[in-house]
């Protein structure tokens, strides 16, 4: 590199001072001539690699690191010190004791699923509309103040969600519909989660709609569409891959989300074994407010708190490692169906 | 030339902070005992200026672990250590007394439970206050973690080794189980006095067969549920003489009667000679 940008300089000097006419030199940008600042640009390079290498690097050891520590739960490896368990008792029982040495996550796993399908079906619509209405419908300042208002609250951290339901939602909720029984549980969680993935949901669904070429709309207006059937029949689908990444996004969160669900769940792991022995009449009902408890909630609780290397600390990091696979496996699939959708 | 100047200036930092390191005792564990150590850590610096102690948290086990690994110089912890910590040479220090009891809703209309009553609210026998005289309010057990310390001697002390019901509401800390008997009508629960004396306002204490928990109650052998809170050390990843003696001194210091006396007492835990003259087996 160094060779061949001092022949250049070397060409151009002798090139004037034959010719002696005034030519018009090529703009170089000034830093090209420097070698400080050449040095500045191949460093910068190289900065800009590593840090995007690094950050691939802390992907992979992230898998890596609860890939060793959670499989030693099943296989004897170093890192286990304790019984070797077998996949079926870990995946496929709801019994969660380990001080007495019963490792069923079922009741997690089934947990976070419920808590974030809950969510979903309260905040993909709300946010999906929200953002129809800002793109589409609201007028010029209310648009402005929504999108800051939205902004705003996806930037509030989720232990502040967590403290409101925990000492709003959860105590008024149960005075008011439960005659005072408890309202720890999936309905309320489900519902402090929706409200914390809506804004994302809403930001990026009214990026979809706004993105859409104008023509769209004004096409199906023009051959008579009403505004509800424009937006309808032929946004809606237009916008159809974006609107599916942004409810991801909000699943993404609302899978990962530990702190503000832990406060107001209950988190209780036996729960599905709960429900089996009740004799309600409304199995669905009592379901949401039992309190019950996800893979995050869990890790959060017990993982500062147990013995490295026995049993019950590496089935946590197989949870974990289940946490991650199963984030990583909807991303992908999802990203998969949106240029399905999108071809 | 800048540059040089600074990464020199770097380097003699990081030299003075090694050698400063030298002298540093670590101490890990138990959020529960760590206010207490903390005032002893700073006492002791202020005695010993040469000494540096740093305090953390993480939790019982997670004291327990480093202190087996070599990762800290003290571990902190509210539960025995492991058979298997134990054999890897940690050597358990008693540092202080912490009197457990029972607390509940300041609205179901209980103010005591035999030791049966006990046992048998937190394993599902009873349901409802009014069968223990209180009102008709369903009976929610607030408990901690599985992994939890307390969780421990609450099933030693209270269930006598019988499982909890599964219907249970579970909080993280003591803290937020504080918070939920608080707001949850019929709620009941089982903590370290300190956090009942803390929040006297917003949930009452139960007294249990009788003897409401005091330190008092306590140390005349009228309330019998209390635990030890341990510091362990591993003599063993202890090369450093000079760590050695300080984590050892440091160790005779909060054992001191003037620390015992005027710290331990003041923040709700019981000084560890008391419970010489206690008889209950622990």
């Amino acid at each position: 590199m160094n060779d061949s940008s001092e022949s250049t300089l070397a060409a151009t000097k002798p090139l004037d001072a034959v010719s002696g006419t005034k030519r018009i030199q090529p703009v170089l940008p000034v830093f090209r001539q420097s070698r400080l600042h050449r040095l500045a640009d191949r460093w910068s390079h190289l900065l800009f690699l590593a840090c995007s290498l690094l950050v691939v690097a802390l992907i992979g050891g992230i898998l890596f690191f609860l890939a060793t520590r959670g499989l030693a739960a099943f296989f004897p490896l170093a890192g286990n010190t304790g019984r070797t368990l077998s996949f079926s008792e870990v995946f496929l029982t709801t019994d969660w004791a380990p001080s007495s040495d019963r490792f069923g996550i079922l009741p997690f796993v089934a947990g976070s699923l419920a808590v974030t399908g809950l969510a979903l079906l309260v905040a993909a619509p709300t946010g999906i509309l929200t953002g129809v209405f800002i793109a589409k419908l609201a007028p010029p300042w209310m648009r402005t103040l929504m999108r800051q208002v939205m902004d705003l609250l996806v930037g509030i951290p989720s232990v502040v969600y967590g403290i409101f339901g925990l000492t709003v939602i959860l105590p008024l909720v149960s005075r008011t519909w439960l005659t005072n029984a408890p309202a720890s549980g999936f309905a309320i969680s489900a519902m402090i989660l929706s409200v914390m993935i809506v804004p994302t949901i809403v930001s990026l669904a009214t990026d979809a709609f706004e993105s859409l070429p104008p023509s769209l709309d004004e096409g199906s207006q023009a051959l008579g569409s009403s505004r509800w059937q424009a937006i309808w029949h032929v946004l809606m689908p237009a916008a159809k891959p974006r609107l599916l990444t942004a409810t991801v996004l909000g699943l993404g969160r609302a899978i990962g989300e530990a702190m503000a669900v832990q406060m107001v769940i209950g988190n209780n792991p036996q729960w599905i074994a709960l429900m089996r022995e009740s004799t309600d009449r409304a199995p669905f009902l009592r379901a949401l407010f039992t309190p019950a408890a996800t893979l995050t909630t869990e890790l959060v609780q017990e993982l500062p708190n147990t013995a490295a290397g026995s049993p019950w600390n590496n089935v946590l990091f197989a949870m974990g490692l289940l946490l991650y696979l199963l984030t990583m496996v909807l991303i992908l699939t999802t990203r998969r169906l949106g240029r399905g959708q999108e071809a | 030339m800048r540059i040089r100047i600074l990464a020199q200036s770097v380097l003699v930092g990081l030299l003075l902070a090694v050698t400063a390191q030298a002298q540093t005792v670590t101490v890990m564990g138990s959020t529960a005992l760590g206010p207490i150590v903390k005032k002893a850590a700073e006492d002791f610096m202020k005695a010993n200026p040469g000494v540096q102690i740093a305090v953390s948290g993480g939790g019982s086990m997670t004291g327990l672990n480093q202190v087996t690994s070599g990762g800290c110089h003290i571990g902190i912890s509210d539960v025995f250590a492991t058979p298997d910590q134990e054999k890897a040479g940690v050597k358990n220090h008693n540092i202080v007394v912490q009197p457990f009891t029972l607390i509940a809703h300041p609205g179901v209309g209980v103010k005591s439970l035999t030791s049966l009553q006990a046992e048998q609210v937190f394993t599902g026998k009873i349901t409802n206050w009014k069968e223990v005289g209180g009102k008709d309010q369903k009976i929610v057990r607030v408990i901690r973690p599985e992994s939890s310390g307390t969780r421990a001697v609450q099933k030693k002390e209270i269930l006598h080794d019988h499982d909890f019901t599964k219907d249970v509401l579970i909080q993280d800390s003591t803290g937020a189980v504080v918070n939920s008997v608080a707001t949850t009508i019929g709620a009941v629960s089982f903590v370290e006095l300190e956090h009942l004396e803390k929040n006297k306002v917003r949930v009452s204490g139960i007294a249990y067969n009788g003897a409401e928990c005091s330190n008092e109650a306590v140390k005349s052998g009228k309330y019998p549920i209390f635990s030890f809170g341990h510091a362990y050390t591993n003599p063993a990843k202890l090369s450093d003489p000079k760590v050695k003696q300080a984590a050892e001194a440091f160790l005779a210091y909060i054992l001191t009667p003037a620390f015992q006396q005027n710290v331990v007492l003041k923040a709700g835990y019981l000084p560890v000679d008391y419970v010489k003259i206690l008889k209950t087996k622990l």
